[in-house]
């Protein structure tokens, strides 16, 4: 179960909000450096799931193990510094320019005093390079499209330095143009960092072209998860999504395709 | 990764270094206001005279009147003014709003008909009264918080409950005053309006004692502050501590708030400019606790000089900066409800 190959697990738990169950005994793995998504229709229980892996919710029953140690025994700063997550809808506070919204995902690094560091500065460089906003970083955050923001949280989340990232439905609001971007950066920043992704995404096809690992979630429990092939079949579509389809083959990537019916 | 773009660099000395230029000028601006305090008046004294007296040589005349009359009233000022501008500057930046500034939401309210309450009904005097007015704005505080929380808390919605509250605990304080006594009234004044004129080493201590420790406090939580304002889950993701940082932050700041009321009464709008006026001298993106300090001390100082001798009439400082306070009030009002903006 807790094989050293995945970075993250989730071991039996349970996720409520007051009284309300969302997630009952549900297990589940990362594998290290890999990019893992989670589907599910609406309400299904993804986002939860998510916070709970980043120890935004604590589990009525079962655990969450970062590298064998459950994450809520890991002290908060320096769980920040393993774990990044990026929220759904994040605020930017107004006028706040780009370099310094990045710089605040250096906050786990930095000393009592704060003191900013050149590997701060290092650290805030290669983000803004990586997700390809460097030219922005005097721009007020306020005034980018959805898509130069989007790639500006995920910026912060890099200059985190983690090897573990959660994205809560980085696509969201988003044009299909700017949702392959968002992937494809994604991608990009899995294959030369080696950061182990697991994000929510509403799109099954984007799921099934970008994920090593697919987790398909139904009512709080986990119908499917393997390799897409494995994963998006006829059947388990109409399982979890109740949407009679037919599955052919992504001409461009041989990925799975849903097409429904 | 040894060679760092100049243009990152560049951009962050430069808004670096206009940080540190409009603190500097805050600080001048705030120290020239708290000289001119003890300079002017139906005397003037020169800076020698005055330095003289603070350093505590025997000045004929200027002893008595910069010493005991002027100097305690330029301190209640300078103190009261730091309080309420860091106080407010930090409820607006916890809940992302600058209407959410403690005058607007009831806790200074509190703080008044608490006050009020006390000497009027309960026959309070001296620290019990601070005392009652500190514990009933955390009351407020507390009461607004739990009304605005539907998993989690909206700076809008909290803004609007605590209009609400503002205005139930305004008729408790009309109630008390219709039923008080006329001595009881004049005590009362104080809690109604702010003034600098009853200002006593009594009432400058206790207010010094409170602003030593809550203001280190709330400094060393001005980083996960401004995380806070990502919003939670981002927050929690950079390891900020979200509930503790809170509670911290909230206790601090009414404490900040009632502590000065008790001392000068509301001075109008004080907790409600600063941090807008702080945010756009040194511009967004850093915490705005020093400067919003600096701006609510140099805000009360040189509205107590107008209100003593620019009008004829001697006005206390709460009736000028609520002149002022208020236009600034329905402007950010009208641009709120455009942009949906912050700070």
């Amino acid at each position: 179960m807790n094989a050293p190959e995945n970075q993250l697990v989730v071991e039996r738990a349970s996720l409520s909000y007051g009284d309300r169950s969302i997630v009952t005994d549900l297990s589940l793995a990362l594998p290290e450096g890999g990019v893992t998504v989670i589907v599910g229709a609406n309400a299904c229980g993804k986002s939860t799931l998510l916070r709970a892996m980043a120890r935004l919710l604590r589990p009525t029953g079962g655990r969450v193990l970062l590298d064998g140690r459950d994450v809520h025994t890991i002290p908060t700063r320096q769980l920040a510094r393993r774990l990044g997550l990026m929220p759904q809808s994040p605020i930017a506070p107004e006028g706040i320019v780009v370099a310094d919204l990045v710089a605040r995902g250096r906050h786990p690094h930095q000393g009592p005093f704060g003191r900013w560091t050149t590997a701060d500065e290092a650290a805030v460089a290669a983000a803004l390079e990586a997700t390809g906003v460097s030219d922005l970083a005097d721009r007020p955050v306020d005034e980018l499209s959805g898509g130069q923001r989007q790639r500006v949280w995920i910026a912060m989340a890099l200059a985190q330095e983690t090897s573990v990232l959660l994205l809560d439905e980085p696509t969201t609001y988003l044009d299909l143009a700017h949702q392959i971007e968002v992937l494809d950066l994604l991608a990009r920043l899995n294959a030369e960092r080696g950061t182990t992704v697991a994000m929510v995404l509403h799109d099954l096809n984007l799921a099934a072209r970008y994920a090593d690992h697919l987790v398909a979630l139904r009512a709080g429990r986990v119908v499917a998860a393997g390799t897409p092939a494995d994963v998006v079949t006829e059947d388990i579509v109409e399982e979890v999504f109740g949407l009679p389809c037919m599955v052919v083959a992504d001409p461009v990537t041989g990925t799975p395709l849903v097409v429904p019916r | 990764m040894s060679t760092l773009p100049v243009a990152l660099v560049g951009g962050r000395r430069r808004r670096a270094s206009r940080r540190r230029r409009m603190l500097a000028l805050l600080g001048l601006l705030v120290a020239l206001a708290f000289a001119a305090s003890l300079m002017i008046g139906h005397t003037l004294y020169g800076p020698v005279d005055v330095i003289r007296v603070i350093v505590g040589q025997d000045v004929p005349g200027a002893s008595f009147t910069v010493g005991d009359l002027r100097l305690p009233r330029a301190a209640l000022g300078l103190l009261a003014g730091v309080a309420f501008g860091m106080g407010g500057v930090t409820f607006q930046t916890m809940l992302r709003n600058p209407l959410a500034a403690p005058d607007v939401i009831g806790i200074s309210s509190g703080a008044s008909a608490a006050g009020v309450f006390g000497i009027v009904v309960l026959g309070l005097s001296g620290p019990a009264v601070s005392l009652v007015a500190v514990v009933a704005a955390l009351g407020v505080a507390l009461l607004i918080y739990v009304l605005a929380w539907r998993d989690g808390v909206v700076g809008s919605r909290l803004v609007l409950i605590g209009i609400g509250v503002a205005a139930m605990l305004d008729s408790v304080v009309s109630w008390v005053l219709v039923r008080a006594s006329q001595w009881d009234l004049q005590a009362a004044m104080r809690w109604l309006t702010g003034s600098l004129n009853a200002a006593s080493w009594e009432l400058v201590v206790p207010l010094l004692v409170v602003l030593l420790f809550a203001v280190p406090v709330l400094l060393a939580q001005a980083r996960p502050l401004e995380l806070l304002q990502l919003g939670d889950d981002a927050a929690a993701a950079l390891g900020v501590r979200v509930e503790r940082t809170r509670l911290i932050v909230i206790v601090s700041a009414v404490l900040l708030i009632a502590c000065a009321t008790a001392a000068a009464g509301p001075i109008a709008f004080v907790a409600f400019l600063s941090g807008p006026i702080a945010a756009r001298s040194v511009g967004p993106g850093t915490s705005l606790l020093v400067p919003a300090g600096l701006v609510g001390a140099l805000v009360v100082l040189s509205a107590d000089q107008l209100g003593q001798w620019a009008l004829g009439t001697r006005y206390p400082v709460g009736v000028i900066t609520g002149a002022l306070g208020a236009p600034f009030l329905v402007y950010l009002l009208a641009r709120t409800h455009r942009s949906g903006g912050s700070l």
